[in-house]
């Protein structure tokens, strides 16, 4: 029973606040408001899945929604100044994936501790956004079937639902199928004992941060076509959000330890509680309150968790 | 300083499976190795005694690429080799366990035991874990070891420290080295479980695996071990066959050679 409550208690109480939501929130439970709350769940998902590749490896990543930022306005701009979207969109995957790299060997190689590497990172890919747009948003005429990528719908779904699942499958898979995954798994949970086994830690590390940054990559494209806009600080606002659902999800299924299956309910539940404030018709400020204390409440529930393990061998 | 060659020990192998020579390592204003040598034969039990911070860990640290050397060279079957990480000991046939930091406490027992070295089968060329495969494997690795673990997906942290070293065996017999080093692989054990490991030593040379061990049980030395170095102050004072030793005289040794030279 007390395993239970451990693994699934978060996702429990969220299901409980679902169906408050579903009998006491106005419209909440219609078809339309699901799935406008998926789809809005994808952007904070994608981020989401990234930083939790980052923690498996014991690393944080505080940089992955400006690098979303500097990914965007390079796909915007590029889109903007004529370049075709196909190469645009790489080229916003790219930065994403050289910029987690980038954060991967300041921490592996230049050995700064990824919570000052990236939040150094963090300011130099925010400079770097404003620097590419003079601080004003790109607008103005999109190719429809880049805009698409986002707006798009395969019968009454989203197809940004679709792109969520891609990724929250994937991340899964990875983690919990792959040597990859229990390599980067065994590098944040005993880096030494890792090394010894022939692991290449540093190399698991680089990784973990380099995901993060591709998932930043990912989630700006789709940002960028479902605003057909882009502009620096764009994705500034799921920071915060992203790191409360990961936090939200190591309460869940394997307690105090980053999980994608948790990152994935963590989300649903933030994006869930943030759309039933709002039809319930709460001030806006709930909403930062709200995520304060589930990023306290968390990583309270996770420490207590975490300091059972007291070991040495 | 009096240096005996070890003694050709019992078997047919008497090739030598591991050369060190002038090891130096130290730490900041620690000179824990200050020239270690030690000369293990192929298919032998070789045993390392020395005081408490006498060197034997660093020793070992060098040997299986957790720590490079300062000084000295290290050769594998006559070959000079430089690990460059523990990876490099692991491919060159040198699986170790350590006294410390070697497991991961909140991961399963199987997944311990595989660490590094998953099994694995590939779909649409992608390398997959085999979960089922892991766990009976290492069912099977645990019972050559008689214990009593029964349950491979609980997390090593909820052992006892016997059964931990346990697993800590299993992952190097894991590995099918040539090689197993042990550095106080029966500190933590009762006395039924440090009776399994040395039988366990015994065994493992029957199959033709060299063992080097640490251990400060003068009594497991003799019963099981067929040569000692004896390390003092980080350097090497005397390495001979166990032949002829008991507990006492081995212990004297310790204590007293090289003494003067220290
Ligand atoms: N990482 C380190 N940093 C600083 N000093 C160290 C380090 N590792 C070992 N030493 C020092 O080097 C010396 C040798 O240590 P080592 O662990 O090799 O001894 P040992 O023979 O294994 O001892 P024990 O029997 O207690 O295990 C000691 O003085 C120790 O304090
Ligand atoms: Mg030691």
């Amino acid at each position: 029973m007390k395993t239970i409550i451990a693994k699934y208690g978060t996702a429990i109480t969220g299901l409980v606040i679902l169906v408050v939501l579903i009998l006491f929130a106005r419209n909440f439970a219609s078809s339309a408001n699901m799935l406008n709350v998926l789809k809005n769940t994808s952007f904070l998902t994608i981020l989401a899945v990234g930083f939790t590749f980052a923690l498996i490896t014991s690393e944080l990543d505080l940089s992955f929604a400006n690098i979303a930022s500097l990914a965007a306005v390079v796909t915007g701009g590029m889109i903007y100044s004529g370049i075709a979207w196909p190469l645009a969109a790489l080229a916003g995957l790219a930065v994403g994936l050289v910029a987690g790299y980038v954060n991967g060997l300041v921490v592996t190689v230049a050995k700064v501790p990824s919570l000052i590497a990236t939040l150094g990172t963090a300011s130099i890919a925010g400079g770097l956004a404003f620097m590419l747009t003079g601080g004003v948003a790109f607008v103005g005429r999109w190719d429809p079937v880049f805009l698409s990528l986002a707006r798009g719908k395969v019968g009454p779904v989203p197809v940004l639902i679709f792109f969520m699942a891609a990724v929250v499958i994937a991340g899964w898979f990875v983690s919990r199928k792959t040597p990859l995954g229990v390599h980067m798994l065994a590098t944040g949970e005993a880096t030494e004992a890792a090394h010894r086994a022939g692991i290449a830690t540093r190399r698991m590390k680089r990784i973990g941060l380099t995901l993060s940054g591709l998932a930043a990559g990912i989630a700006a494209v789709l940002l960028v076509a479902s605003l057909s806009s882009a502009a620096p600080q764009m994705a500034g606002d799921y920071l915060l959000n992203a790191i409360a659902a990961v936090l939200l999800g190591m309460t869940m299924f394997e307690p105090g330890r980053p999980n994608i299956a948790g990152t994935f309910v963590g989300a649903l539940i933030i994006s869930v509680l943030d759309n039933g404030l709002v039809l319930l018709g709460a001030p806006y400020y709930l909403q930062d309150i709200m995520l304060g204390l589930i990023v306290i409440g968390s990583v309270s529930v996770s420490a207590s968790v975490l300091k059972k393990a007291a070991f040495s061998v | 300083m009096s240096l005996t060659d070890a003694a050709a020990a019992p078997g047919l192998a008497t090739s030598e499976a591991l050369r060190v020579r002038g090891a130096t390592k130290t730490y900041g204003a620690v000179e824990a190795l200050r020239g270690a040598d030690l000369t293990v034969r192929r298919g032998t039990v070789h045993a390392v005694c020395g005081d408490n911070g006498a060197g034997k860990s660093t020793l070992i640290k060098l040997i299986s690429g957790v720590e490079a050397p300062d000084g000295g060279e290290i050769s594998v079957d006559g070959r000079p080799v430089h690990f460059a990480d523990p990876h490099a000991a692991l491919a060159a046939g040198i699986a170790t366990i350590h006294q410390d930091l070697g497991l991961a406490p909140r991961m399963a027992i199987y997944q311990n035991i595989f660490m590094g070295s998953e099994l694995t089968r590939r779909i649409l060329g992608v390398p997959v874990l085999r979960r089922r495969a892991m766990i009976a494997r290492s069912a099977e690795f645990l019972a050559q070891l008689n214990s009593a673990i029964t349950d491979m997906t609980v997390p090593v942290d909820t052992l006892s420290g016997g059964q931990r070293q346990a697993v800590a065996i299993c992952r190097a017999l894991r590995w099918k080295a040539e090689t197993i080093i042990m550095d106080e692989p029966t500190a933590a054990l009762g006395v039924r479980e440090t009776a399994q490991v040395l039988a366990l030593i015994r065994r493992l040379r029957e199959q033709g695996v060299t063992v080097i061990l640490i251990s400060h049980n003068m009594a497991d030395v003799v019963a099981v071990a067929d040569s000692v170095t004896i390390l003092r102050a980080g350097r090497t004072v005397l390495e001979r066959a166990t032949e002829g030793l008991d507990a006492d005289s081995l212990s004297h040794l310790i204590l007293f050679v090289g003494a003067e030279a220290a």
